[in-house]
């Protein structure tokens, strides 16, 4: 495993990137929204962990493209949208969206191999995703989403432990460059 | 610019899917009223413009039309002007016109009501230059055979008399000069006296005793007496009374606006007036016109008669009525002083 230190705009073009077997990216896409969807039907615990987020912030972080990241981002944003019920399709594509960009951004300037990173970076993504996901609510559907509860807080620890261990086996599927 | 879009190309693009997620969004999200929001938004947006547009164009409009339209506004305002004016005087001309019909029609209705007596209409083209002599001169003289001592009425009442005839006009003594007198009597209580002028506008009913119970309103009408005017004509009425020596002074209104006179009635004889419904005269469409022929034929029939022959159902002028034939009771009077 490769860690990789600070590098600043400047040493950009020596950024590693990492690279997957074919179909890894769409199959994890789809294993994590499917799960996602079964793991609904075994209660509350299951809504602590967003899987699809995780995925969009891994495959971010991995590849370091911010066009690829926000595409990304966007298809399994709006996948989750489709799959869900009441969601208007785009609620969960724009934070998706912009959660992929900002990961790929990151993740070709800081250090997103650490597990101690992984973890900080986890948590502050999934606050950046509810507060994209709680003002498109608040304008676009007139609902008082919440910014922060302790609800969420619990959320959010929960989902970066388990991102943490979900990023560690998914680190298995990169291609040895 | 291509060097700036490619250097922020990650940028553009993620606004761009940002923005079409949010119009994907917008086009399913339905607010109150079922509104979609894109629709919302649409309208949102465009209203500003349309009313910054319809602002502008009704201001520019207003332009166009408060200064460089009206370019022909003021010759266009002259004509209408010199319309109005022309309008203005041929209405005047029409009401004239109107009011002068409406007198002929009161003239020829009286005249047609009493067809028993021979009468003459006439027009009045002139008064007296002296302030203090009540006369005025009419459009009929000898060649109409108007002769002095004529009387002169108007379906109103009586007027005066002929005094002075010429061979196209007649002079006419109006009954509140000092030189007039006119045979009269109360028509409730048959009184007789005179009524003669005074110098003022309003004659005066002399010769009655103090004893006399009069009314403010009581008909006077003509006596037969003075060979002038046939009887029961309606000069006035009484307007007040005050007890004199030996007899009371008694002001008269008359019936006829003698200060207002147009066109007038020639008695040409002495014929008393028979009282005749003013309906059943009008009924009568194929007048004959007097010698001038200036009568309308055709006009409406005015109600009105300056004949009072029931005392105990006279009006003033404009609405005495004709009732009866039959003169109420007469009672002695004091004998009047005869017609000059």
């Amino acid at each position: 495993m490769s860690y990789m230190l600070n590098v600043g705009a400047h040493s950009e073009p020596n950024v590693e990137v990492h690279k997957f077997y074919s179909g890894t990216i769409i199959g994890t896409v789809l294993l994590a929204l499917v799960f996602q969807a079964f793991l609904h039907k075994y209660g509350r615990w299951s809504e602590l962990i967003d899987l699809p987020l995780l995925v969009t912030i891994y495959f971010g972080v991995s590849r370091r493209n911010p066009v690829s990241g926000l595409f990304l981002g966007g298809a399994i944003g709006i996948l989750q949208d489709a799959l869900s019920h009441d969601n208007p399709i785009g609620m969960y594509g724009i934070a998706k969206t912009l959660v992929g960009y900002l990961a790929s951004s990151v993740g070709a300037r800081i250090d997103t191999e650490h597990p101690l990173s992984r973890f900080g970076l986890i948590f502050l993504f999934f606050h950046f995703h509810q507060a994209i996901l709680a003002v498109t609510q608040r304008v676009l559907l007139n609902h008082s989403a919440p910014f922060f509860t302790l609800h969420l807080f619990i959320d959010s620890l929960v989902t970066a432990a388990f991102g943490v261990v979900l990023f560690a086996l998914l680190d298995r599927l990169r291609r040895n460059s | 610019m291509m060097d700036t879009f490619s250097r922020h190309r990650p940028l553009a693009l993620l606004a761009t899917v940002v923005l079409a997620q949010v119009l994907l969004l917008a086009f399913q999200i339905k607010r109150e009223n079922n509104v979609r929001l894109i629709r919302y938004w649409a309208v949102e947006l465009m209203t500003p413009l349309e009313r910054a547009g319809t602002w502008t164009f009704s201001h520019v409009g207003g332009i166009w039309s408060g200064y460089v339209g009206l370019r022909n506004t003021r010759a266009e305002n002259e004509r209408l002007r010199n319309d109005v004016n022309t309008l203005r005087l041929r209405n005047r001309e029409l009401e004239s016109e109107s009011a002068e019909a409406h007198r002929l029609a009161t003239l020829l209705n009286f005249k047609e009501a009493h067809t028993e007596a021979p009468m003459l209409a006439a027009q009045v083209i002139g008064a007296s230059a002296d302030p203090t002599s009540h006369t005025l001169f009419i459009n009929r003289g000898e060649r109409d055979h108007v002769r002095r001592n004529m009387g002169v009425i108007t379906p109103d009442g009586v007027v005066g008399k002929i005094v002075e005839v010429f061979p196209s006009t007649a002079q006419v003594l109006l009954i509140n000069d000092k030189d007039s007198g006119v045979g009269a009597l109360f028509a409730s209580s048959r009184t007789h006296g005179v009524v003669k002028g005074s110098g003022d506008p309003q004659p005066h009913m002399d010769y009655v005793v103090n004893e006399e119970k009069l009314q403010s309103g009581d008909a006077i009408v003509t006596s037969g007496e003075d060979r002038i005017f046939p009887k029961d004509l309606l000069i006035g009425t009484v307007e007040a009374t005050k007890p004199g020596n030996p007899f009371q002074v008694i002001s008269v209104r008359p019936a006829a606006r003698l200060d207002r006179l147009e066109d007038v009635i020639v008695l040409l004889s002495q014929q008393e007036l028979l009282p005749k419904k003013t309906e059943e005269a009008s009924d009568t469409n194929d007048v004959t016109p007097t010698q001038s022929g200036a009568q309308p034929a055709t006009l409406p029939a005015p109600k009105a008669s300056g004949v009072v022959t029931d005392p105990n159902k006279f009006k003033p002028a404009a609405t005495a009525s004709i009732q009866s034939t039959v003169p109420a009771n007469k009672t002695p009077a004091p004998k009047p002083t005869p017609q000059r």
